[in-house]
């Protein structure tokens, strides 16, 4: 007989439970182990970009190319802040371009901002760069008692680096203008040539199968030729890609004696600076390319002498002079258009080399062990 | 008697298999991200590709080296799915993905900052 399973009389029996349905789980909440799980995977995502992000800073912090850059109220200053002194200035566009130790730099004259172009990890070596409205131009290579090296461009217009073309020994710096490069290298057939280069196809043509240090502007390249032991050129070499025609100018307006400090191009105006080092007399000269005027552009006298070479950009030439007392330099400028020269920036420090692009000057000096670069806009 | 492999690692309980799952997707996609940030970096020209493997499959061409990276990252990840009874798997994931987030964020600072 059956036994009763419940001691409390005929009483009906409770109704079984039914478990609800199932349901898709669209509009429920996530199970908390599911929340738990997705957390602990992003605690170890977490630690990896915390990784990866402390690796990208401590790297920054110990790269030996990042100078103290601060903004000025006419630009800005860019001082050396490691061991390698910065050189090779060069302005071009938007940018100011410049070597420190091997590495080019280049800073962004809108932000501030600065991009190291070069060298590559196949190289060890550069030389000074030079800048266009939109390219910088640069050699590198291995080492330098390597007798190649490749000359390596930046379009700031793409923010994109490549190599142009690969040359034997470096046997000038480069030069850019525009679309085109020119330089001086081994041609092969062992000999010295200037080389224009087209930097959008990197095609090259030869100007002339001779050594010289050349300087392009548009279509126009010029370099000193028979230079005598001051470095004063008995002559300019000039080449219009253009039209394909050469010609050579006398020097203008020449100090006997002269030492020669360096010379720059912009359209058909070249110009040039010489020192005489016993009177101690400077001088920036300008001279017309097609028809050899030439005018004097700065005298320098009066136990100031003139500190580096000048610079041209369109109507602006600059130039820098040490002060007769020697406490300092003062960069100066002035329009050929006309007007008298005029003083652009005074500099605690002996200045090294100046620039000019548009409206913007820029100029590398040193005081102490420390060299920097300073930038301010010229009056119009 | 417990087999050897059950002794040396230990098994992973349903938690600890869907922590391994979502490591296995962050994984894939960090590897696609490092893709995409390697071939932005090389077309730049300022980066190389230091892993030789992959500079031979980005010199051949960007479709070999998609191909060859997707492949070997979605095979792992299915070999790690695969033994995911195991403790070793998760950890092997979890190491995978912290590397990969590194090697990531490494590379987006450094093309946000160029």
């Amino acid at each position: 007989m059956p036994q009763r399973l419940t001691g409390e009389g005929d009483t009906p029996a409770t109704p079984p439970q039914v478990a609800p349905p199932l349901d898709s789980g669209a509009g429920t909440k996530p199970h908390p182990s599911e929340t738990r799980a997705l957390l602990l995977t992003a605690l170890v995502l977490l630690a990896g970009v915390a990784l990866g992000a402390a690796g990208f800073f401590v790297e920054r912090g110990m790269s030996t190319w990042r100078p103290e850059v601060t903004r000025t109220a006419g630009g800005w200053r860019v001082v050396q802040a490691h061991r390698a002194p910065l050189g090779g200035l060069a302005l071009g566009g938007d940018d100011l371009v410049w070597g420190c130790g091997p590495s080019i730099v280049l800073m962004d004259l809108s932000s501030g901002r600065l991009k190291l172009l070069g060298p590559g990890p196949a190289s060890r070596t550069t030389w000074d760069p030079a800048a266009s409205q939109r390219y910088v131009v640069w050699f590198e290579a291995a080492a330098t008692s390597v007798g190649e090296a490749s000359a390596w461009v930046y379009d700031s217009a793409t923010r994109r680096r490549r190599q142009l073309a690969t040359l034997g020994d470096v046997l000038s710096l480069p030069s850019a203008s525009g679309n085109r490069a020119a330089w001086c290298t081994t041609t092969q057939g062992g000999g010295p040539g200037i080389v224009a280069v087209d930097i959008p196809s990197g095609e090259q043509s030869s100007v002339a199968p001779e050594y010289g240090v050349p300087v392009i502007d548009g279509d126009l390249v010029t370099w000193p030729t028979r230079t005598g032991p001051t470095g004063m050129p008995a002559a300019w070499a000039l080449v219009d890609l253009a039209q394909d025609r050469r010609w050579s100018m006398a020097p203008a307006a020449m100090l006997s004696n002269a030492d020669f400090l360096g010379y720059d191009l912009s359209g058909r105006t070249l110009v040039w600076g010489e020192t005489d080092p016993a009177s101690g007399r400077g001088r920036v000269v300008a001279q017309n390319v097609d028809d050899g005027v030439g005018s004097v552009i700065a005298e320098v006298t009066g136990g100031a002498s003139l500190a580096s070479a000048p610079s041209i950009d369109g109507d602006l030439v600059v130039w820098a002079e040490t002060l007769a007392d020697a406490s300092g330099s003062r960069v100066l400028g002035r329009r050929l258009g006309g007007g008298p020269a005029f003083v652009v920036h005074d500099v605690d420090g002996r200045v090294l080399t100046t620039a000019a692009g548009g409206d913007t000057v820029a100029w590398l000096a040193q005081r102490a062990q420390t060299t920097f670069i300073e930038t301010a806009q010229a009056p119009r | 008697m417990t087999s050897w492999t059950r002794r040396r690692t230990p098994l992973l309980g349903p938690f600890g298999v869907r922590v391994l799952l979502w490591l296995l997707v962050e994984l894939w996609v960090l590897n696609v991200a490092d893709l995409l940030l390697t071939r932005y970096s090389l077309s730049l020209g300022f980066a190389t590709e230091s892993n030789g493997v992959m500079d031979y499959f980005f010199k051949s061409g960007t479709v070999q080296a998609v191909a060859f990276k997707l492949g070997v990252v979605t095979v792992g990840t299915l070999l790690l799915w695969r033994v995911r009874r195991y403790r070793t798997a998760l950890f092997g994931a979890a190491l995978l993905t912290a590397v990969f987030a590194a090697v990531v964020a490494y590379q987006a600072l450094w093309v946000l900052s160029f």
